[in-house]
């Protein structure tokens, strides 16, 4: 496992000079790279490597460096090897190469991806809408958007009526004697 | 001549398709010429929510995902979360974890059992195995108190001991469902509709399944011999003798089959751990979960599901709550693309049936 | 003959208690509870013998089960099957997430409360609901259609402006046609 883990880190820095690798225990490589290399090194590590399997597509948002955070996970089924390869985009302006021609399932996970955090991949071909219908706000799985809030604004929501258990407190408290608890206060509007 | 394409809408409402989502289909005459599947029909954000909740919070949106067989998405996320805080889980609670997966891995064969039969036609399989079902979920509620949602292999190992005399009780419906098994097979196997209607229907050539990210059953159905228990052996599989089916077949027979097979081993395997689980902890605390903050860094941790592959990738920023938690489901790939690239060619009759096949789990796509 | 009051009222009675014994049930999964209606259906709980069963269209079916939150997505288009069903219709609420919204309250794709877009007769709480318990309620549903007072469907058709603007709220693209039954 060593070896392998070995073999493969040194293949890659020495086709992709960009390339900052960190192993870990276990059967877990990772690679950060810029994101022009992102095709060729996935191409690369398919046809060359033998890591045929694209497990998952990720993104993370981090807000506070004005990033996002794209993770490619692959697997190797010869070599039993997880390669993880990380690239940071610019927030404000999130363009991202295509790969849907190296794995076709790949159109899937940037179908969502767009949609969610408003990555646009540059020659995707895919119906515009994926999981959402009508959606006028921004993306919603970016870290700015407020879930709590636009459902408070949007659906009419029934949590006012909590109020009704406040006789059932006050009967509890009646018949033990006790003050009401701090937190059953809290729940009660 | 040549007649005209008509755009027919199978789904969402509709009594053959697999939940809710909906199949665009092109048709000349009965054969598909186009297909594009549309999903969103129930997506409530899990992952957002993710966002807003604690660690342990948050796994209870977990089992959620994936509605007939929850518990792999379970192990995935306990996994992925002990794997970023380095947290030990002990020998019983992982013997415990396989016991549990291999029970709701027979158990949604069942209802694949029914779902499979039922789109062709064949009620009584249905009748029978959802019905036999019943039993596996029984012991379900007896170990989690929950028949469909368990919540119950959680970070640090699981909620709670087995209960005593569980072990017999399990035993006792392996032998029953042994027995069922065979009649369900000479019923479906058996019969010359299912044959007829299921060979040489619905192929992935097996150049094109590695290509389309195939994984589980349709990819085994394919004579590609992968399975995360054998590749990337978590919890106790590496200690324990099991074997993994494939097919050549390549079609819906194939990948019957290869489920048809992969119920027997999961008795054996459950079997197995009844016989070799040790006795101790069964649960390594974790603190208040209110202050539980993880390092910072992400995982990915992978389980094999009925479907397939599914993973869970979560990434924490060190906080007491997850960065980032993205479930990788099998249906996600196989129902989108692979699912319009197998459907092109076939009869609108079989289309159900091929999803199916495919193990198709609109909440799993969603989210 | 049929004007006369007290012959309305064994009529009522009698076409009650036929309708009462013949739910068939839309079979639309619109959210997670679909995975209890097959167990529900087949041999241990079998639920054919209250008369229970599938309906394979809107046109031929008496209820509509909500099995589980909806997401607005789907909202949209249970309203037009909802439409489309024939009177006597009813509906049954499934799932603690039709109620308040359940665990979803604070996501931005789910409705919170669905007696504020359909008329509910029957709610099953629970997440998710036992077949116990979706017997329990389909039991309740027909002693409210014997009682006469599963009306759902008559408080639509009388509060439709308020109906219709709820939804509407929610569907920010309504794209149906105004009012297809």
């Amino acid at each position: 496992m060593e070896e392998l883990k070995k073999n493969i880190v040194n293949k890659i820095t020495g086709h992709f000079a960009d390339a900052a690798v960190k192993a870990y225990d276990g059967n877990r490589v990772d690679f950060t790279v810029k994101k022009e290399t992102i095709p060729a090194i996935l191409f690369y590590l398919k046809d060359e490597m033998g890591y045929n399997h694209l497990s998952h597509i990720s993104c993370v948002d981090w807000i506070e460096e004005k990033e996002f955070e794209l993770i490619f996970i692959l697997w190797s089924y010869t070599d039993h090897i997880k390669v993880f390869v990380h690239t940071r985009i610019d927030r404000e302006n999130p363009v991202m190469d295509n790969i849907d021609m190296i794995w076709r399932q790949a159109n899937t996970y940037e179908r969502e991806i767009k949609e969610m955090y408003g990555i646009h991949f540059e020659g995707l071909e895919a119906p515009e809408e994926f999981l959402l219908e009508d959606w006028q706000d921004m993306p919603p799985m970016r870290r700015d958007f407020d879930t709590e809030a636009y459902a408070r604004k949007t659906f009419w929501d029934r949590r006012e009526a909590r109020a009704d258990a406040q006789d059932v407190r006050e009967t509890i408290t009646k018949r033990t004697g006790e003050e009401l608890p701090d937190v059953a206060k809290k729940y009660t509007r | 001549m040549r007649e005209k394409a008509t755009t027919l809408y199978l789904g969402p409402q509709h009594p053959g398709i697999t939940g809710n989502m909906m199949v665009r289909l092109k048709v000349e005459g009965d054969t598909v010429v186009k297909a594009v599947t549309e999903v969103g029909y129930l997506h409530r954000a899990f992952e957002k929510l993710a966002e807003q909740r604690n660690w342990l919070q948050t796994f209870t949106l977990m089992c959620r995902f994936c509605v007939p067989e929850p518990d792999p998405v379970e192990e995935s996320y306990a996994r992925a979360v002990e794997t970023l805080e380095g947290r030990e889980v002990p020998e019983r609670a992982k013997y415990i974890r396989v016991l549990v997966l291999e029970l709701a891995r027979l158990g949604s064969y069942m209802l694949w059992y029914g779902g499979q039969a039922g789109s062709l036609g064949l009620y009584t399989i249905g009748q029978w195995s959802v019905g036999d079902r019943n039993y596996i979920l029984d012991l379900f509620e007896e170990l989690t108190g929950g028949r469909v949602y368990h919540m119950y292999i959680w970070p640090g190992g699981v909620r709670r001991d087995l209960p005593a005399g569980f072990e017999e009780k399990v035993l006792k419906t392996m032998d029953y469902m042994e027995q069922r098994l065979k009649d369900y097979e000479d019923l479906m196997f058996d019969n010359a509709i299912f044959r007829k209607r299921t060979q040489g229907v619905g192929i992935i050539e097996p150049e094109k399944a590695i290509e389309h990210g195939v994984v589980g059953p349709p990819l085994r159905g394919c004579g590609i011999k992968h399975d995360v228990r054998i590749d990337e052996p978590y919890e106790v599989y590496d200690k324990l003798d099991f074997e993994v089916p494939t097919e050549d077949g390549c079609d819906i027979w194939a990948r019957a089959n290869v489920r048809r097979r992969e119920m027997h081993q999961s008795i054996r395997i459950i079997r197995q751990v009844i016989d070799q689980m040790p006795k101790g902890e069964f649960y390594n605390k974790i603190p208040n979960p209110q202050k539980w903050r993880l390092p910072q860094g992400d995982a990915y941790e992978r389980t094999e599901a009925i479907r397939g592959e599914v993973g869970m990738y979560v990434a924490s920023d060190g906080t007491e709550k997850p960065r980032r938690v993205h479930f990788r489901g099998a249906a996600y790939v196989h129902a989108v693309t692979l699912l319009e690239h197998v459907l092109v060619g076939e009869n609108i009759a079989d289309v159900s049936a091929i999803m199916n096949s495919l193990g198709t789990c609109p909440p799993e796509i969603e989210r | 003959m049929i004007n006369d009051k007290e012959s309305q009222k064994i009529v009522d009675i009698i076409q009650n208690f036929a309708r009462k014994h013949s739910l068939w049930v839309l079979a639309y999964g619109t959210g997670c509870g679909a995975i209890e209606i097959p167990p529900t259906m087949t041999s241990r709980y079998d639920a054919e013998r209250l008369g229970v069963r599938g309906a394979a269209t809107p046109r031929q079916a008496d209820v509509l089960l909500i099995t589980g939150y909806l997401t607005t997505k789907t909202l949209k288009r249970v309203i037009r099957v909802y439409e489309q069903m024939q009177d006597p219709k009813y509906v049954i609420g499934f799932g603690s997430c039709t109620i308040n919204g359940g665990m979803y309250f604070d996501s931005y794709n789910t409705i919170k409360a669905l007696d504020r877009y359909l008329p509910v007769d029957v709610y099953i709480n629970g997440c998710m609901p036992r077949p116990e318990a979706v017997l329990k309620g389909f039991a309740k549903l027909q002693e409210l259609i014997q009682a006469g007072k599963a009306d759902g469907s008559k408080k639509y058709k009388e509060n439709l402006e308020w109906y219709r603007a709820n939804q509407k709220e929610v569907i920010p693209v309504w794209r149906m046609p105004e009012f297809n039954w």
